[in-house]
Parts: structure tokens; sequence; C-alpha cells
């Protein structure tokens, strides 16, 4: 199939500066939207005007400024009065803590089980992928649910559960990667000139996927956001109190009918933020490796 | 004869899958500690909790309890909920089951018919607005959490304008908008496949030679693209399966929709830890057997794989 695939015919008015420079644009609000957030995390609690936690009861359900509500809380508070905008920046925190651990964690140990596999091959790397399978037959929600029912929930959870619920993309495609390379010249030839297995995994192959991995880590960083709100949504993720994207959702939900603003603004910061790493991660794939295409 | 081997090499890859979740199963809910906080009253006796105990065999060594619990799930029995009178649980899940089966698959027909046209509307019209439409919509239904989106179609289509219940599943009415919040996410994934593969297909030799015969146009998509573009469909059907039956946990909790998935979160709440792993082995299990289907499909379909050529 891949042979009769033809590149598509530049048009004749597209110089390749031109037609570059209006794919840095294309990322530019993405990068610039990513930005927003990381500044939210890092600075929430200088940016915040309100404690996230504190209950007001006689602010309850104040719209935001730009639908007849006062700058005291521009964004409105929830059912308990607590501030919206300052949640949402603290909530963001959260995301950010999750983003920061499982996505290099993850890409770590999938890369390491995926490239030795691959490597190794035999029966060490079949019992690797059976292991694949089972993560894939075992859905990580449902392996969320019971690791939350018997440890309760709690960020720490959390953050195993997305690690199991991750690694094994990065295991299946460097994997595939590694099958490919191992067959080359270049690592026959460092092979016969006596260069260890470790020392190939780490010279040769490595710099070979690190494309793969940084694509992967892109796309992946929008998942875990989901997951994370998901988790939360269902009760089994972070503490009930804590301000997280998921939790202020299935709180706006009981209000959803006198009040759009606190369902609305989690949910709308949650798929923007996605579509934000859904963009910046095809963009990735594009400029590195378009083979990925049609991976996920 | 080679495709017997092939499937019963899957089937027994199948069921060493079911064996570890089992397994993990087992040992993460041994750690939880003892049931008899809450099987018993508050006044029990020393006696009454030992009795107990030694009834479910929670005495012996953890690796007689876990070769029990293999024996027991092989002969299909699940044990006893710990609520509701001890039923059986696997008794009370087969019910649950038909529900989430039926979700599950008006969700993939809500996904294939909803991207299997319109990634082939959009190859054929590359670049006009019928394609930035499908591809700006992949891009969002891959972003929006199911769960939001769930909560809003409950908001505009049954709270503001009637349309359809807002939760439980009381006939067909009911069942739209939970599959088509499910259904929403594969739709995404296989309407860009579908797309793409439709473009690579179109500019085939074979293509050209069926133009050159002088074909009608409509035959050359039907009968010689589409069947050719829809083949690496079926190969993320199984990943797709599994991400739906997964993602059915959600959704049935947003929609009150009697499922395994609601059945997990409600156990979870109420500590029925034997109906928590019997939902779960479930559900693990009709995923792999899922998969397995869809390798046998493939292999069915895509006659090169039969003969052994790729």
């Amino acid at each position: 199939m891949a042979q009769h695939a033809q590149a598509a015919p530049v048009e004749m008015k597209e110089t390749p500066g031109r037609i570059r420079w209006r794919r840095w644009l294309g990322l530019s609000i993405p990068a610039a939207i990513a930005l927003v957030l990381l500044v939210a995390g890092i600075f929430a609690d200088i940016l915040a005007t309100h404690d996230p936690d504190f209950i007001n009861l006689l602010a309850r359900l104040e719209p935001p400024v730009f639908d007849g509500g006062t700058w005291t809380h521009p964004l409105g508070t929830d059912e308990l009065g607590r501030d919206i905008y300052s949640r949402l920046l603290h909530g963001a925190r959260v995301s950010l803590i999750v983003v920061a651990i499982v996505v290099p964690g993850a890409a770590l140990i999938g890369s390491l089980i995926g490239m030795v596999s691959g490597w190794v091959g035999g029966f060490t790397g079949q019992v690797l992928m059976r292991i694949v399978d089972v993560q894939l037959a075992l859905p990580s929600i449902l392996f969320a649910v019971l690791m939350a029912s018997v440890f309760g929930p709690s960020l720490r959870n959390v953050i195993i559960i997305l690690l199991v619920w991750t690694w094994s993309a990065y295991a299946r495609l460097v994997r595939a990667d590694v099958l490919s390379l191992r067959e080359r010249d270049f690592v026959t030839a460092s092979r016969a000139t006596g260069a260890t297995g470790w020392w190939i995994m780490r010279k040769h192959l490595l710099p070979n996927v690190a494309n793969t991995i940084v694509i992967i880590m892109t796309l992946e960083v929008a998942i875990v956001i989901l997951a994370e709100a998901a988790l939360s949504f269902l009760g089994v993720g972070v503490p009930p109190g804590t301000a997280s994207w998921g939790r202020m959702i299935t709180e706006g939900r009981e209000v959803m009918i006198i009040a759009w603003w606190p369902i609305w603004l989690p949910g709308l910061a949650l798929l923007i933020i996605s579509l934000t790493g859904n963009i910046m991660g095809d963009w990735l794939r594009d400029e590195l490796d378009p083979r990925l295409r049609n991976v996920r | 004869m080679q495709f017997w081997n092939f499937l019963a090499i899957r089937l027994l890859q199948a069921i060493f899958v079911v064996f570890i979740v089992v397994s993990i199963v087992f040992f993460v809910s041994r750690t939880v500690g003892s049931p008899e906080t809450f099987l018993l009253p508050f006044d029990a006796t020393n006696a009454d909790i030992e009795a107990l105990r030694e009834n479910l065999g929670l005495n012996d060594p953890q690796i007689v309890q876990y070769g029990n619990f293999l024996w027991d799930v092989l002969q299909l029995d699940f044990g006893n909920s710990y609520r509701g009178g001890g039923t059986s649980t696997i008794g009370a899940i087969g019910d649950r089951a038909v529900n989430t089966f039926k979700l599950g698959v008006a969700a993939l027909i809500v996904s294939l018919a909803g991207s299997i046209p319109l990634g082939i509307i959009a190859a054929l019209r590359r670049g006009k607005p019928i394609d930035w439409f499908a591809r700006l919509l992949a891009v969002i239904g891959q972003a929006t959490p199911s769960f939001w989106l769930g909560l809003m179609m409950i908001f505009f289509f049954a709270v503001q304008l009637g349309w359809f219940p807002t939760g439980g599943a009381e006939g067909f009415k009911s069942l739209i908008l939970p599959a088509v919040s499910l259904g929403l996410l594969e739709m995404a994934a296989i309407m860009r496949l579908t797309r793409s593969g439709m473009i690579e297909v179109m500019d085939t030799d074979f293509i050209r030679t069926a133009r050159a015969k002088g074909l009608n146009e409509r035959v050359v998509i039907f009968r010689h693209a589409v069947r050719h573009a829809l083949l690496p469909v079926v190969t993320i059907l199984g990943i797709g399966l599994g991400r739906l039956i997964a993602g059915s946990v959600i959704i049935e909790v947003v929609f009150a929709w009697p499922g395994v998935g609601r059945l997990i979160i409600d156990s979870i709440i109420q500590n029925d830890f034997p109906m928590v792993q019997t939902a779960i082995i479930v559900l693990a299990a009709s995923i792999s057997l899922a998969n397995v289907l869809v390798d046998v499909s493939y292999r069915v379909i895509d006659p090169r794989i039969r003969s052994g050529a790729l």
C-alpha cells in the first residue's frame, strides 16, 4: 500500500519558505495557550484572587463578570461560593503536576521496555509484549477503579494509575521501530566491531527512536489531563474538595440547570487544553515523522 | 490449517491475558484488609469474627487462597456479593452485561455510520469545505472529554429541548444520547483513518486501471477503493472496542445507565469487593475475546494475510 503513496504536488505560488512560515504561525496559538497553562499552574498562588477552597455561602452561584457579575469574582462562584477563577488556576496546577510526573515517567518505562523487547526479542520480548497485551485488555479505567477502591482516592494513586495507563503506547511503537532498526547495516557494523547490546541501544537505537518518543509524549499530555479529569469526575481521582477540573465538573453537574458557568468553564478549559495538546502533537508529528499519522 | 493454528495461538494468548488480569485483581483486592469490619455488626464478638474469617477462607495462607480463587474462577464460580443478601455476583452481572453490550453496539454503530461516509467524502473532496469540516470535527471530537460532552448533551437535548430522557434505560430513546457521547471519540479516529486510507488508495495503479477500463466512477469508488481503504479500519476496531468498553464505565455513570460499569462504581462505594472483582474480570475477558474476533476477521477479510504473504 505504502509504496503507492506520493507526495502531494506543491502549488506553484507557495514557496517553501512561505509554507514553513505559515506552519510556524499555526503553532504559535497552541504554544501561547500552553504557555498560559504553564504560568497559571506555576503561579497559581500569586494569580489567584481567593483561597480556592474558601466556602462563602453568602456568595453562592454569582455569575461571571461578562454575564452580570462583579469583578470580585471575575468568573463567578460555584454552589458553595468558591471563586471559580482561583479554582481553575489551582486545578491547572493539579493537571500540571500530574503531567510533569506521568508523561516523562511513562516515556522512560515504556521506551525502555519497548527497546529491550525489540532488541532482545525471543522469549523475553514475547513476555514483555504479552504484558502490553494485558495492559490493553485490562482497561486502565478498570484498574484505576480497582486501585481507588482499595487504596482510596489520592493524588499519588492518580499518578501511579496514569503511569500504568500510558506506558504501553511507548512500548509498542518503540518496539516496532527497534525491530526494523536492528536489521539495518549500521547496527550490524556496530555489532561486528564488538559493541555491547547496551551500547548499541544507547548510542544507535535511542537517537533513532527519539522522534517517536517525543511525538507520543506531546500527544499524551492531553490524554493524561483528560484521564485525570475523568478519574476525578468518577470520584476515584483526587480526593473530594481538591480543586481539580474533573471534580469541578462533577460539582457543577448538580447545579447545571440553574447556572451554566460552574460546569462550562472547567469543561471549556479541558477542551481547550486537550485541543492544544492534540494540535501540537499533530504538528510535531508532521514535522518529524509523518509515518506515525495513523497510530492513534 | 494455518488458520486454525493462528486461532489456537490467539485464543491461548487471550486466556493468558485473562489469567494475568484475574491474578492482578486477586492480589490488589487482597491488600484491602478484612471484610469483616463491614460484614458484621459493630458489636460482633471475636468468636463471630473468627468464624466469619474461617468461613470465607481468610485464615488460609495467601497462596492457598489464590489457588482456591483460580479454581473457583475456572468453574465460573465468582463468589457471592457482600450486599443484597449474598446473591451470586455473576448472576447479578448477567443482566447488567446485556445493557453494557447494547450500549457498546449502539456506540459502535454510531461511530461507524458517522465516520466512514464522512471519511470517504472528505477524501474525495480533498481540500474542499467538506474536508475542512470533517477534519475540524475529528480534531474536536478527539479532544472533547466524553463525560463533559455527555453532560452537555443532557443539558441541551434532555433538559432544554426535552427530546430524550436525562438518564436510565427506558426504551430506544434513552440509548441515543449515551451512544453518541460514547461513539464520538471512536468516530474521530475512524474518520481520520478512512480519509487517509481513501486518499492513498485513490492514487494507486489499480484505481487508474479501473478508470481506464471505463468503469463508472461510482463503481470505482465503492467496489474498488472503499473496500481497500477500510482494511486498516478493521485493525483498529480491536483497540476501538476496548476503548468503547472502558469508556462505557464513565458514560454509564453520566447517564445512569444500568450496565456493568455503573455496577462497578456503585459496588466500590458499597465496599462490595467480590462484585468489583467479578465485574472487572468479565469486562477484561470480553475485551480479550473482542480482540481475538477482530484479529480473526482481519485474516478472513484480507487474502494477503490469509495466504501468508504479509
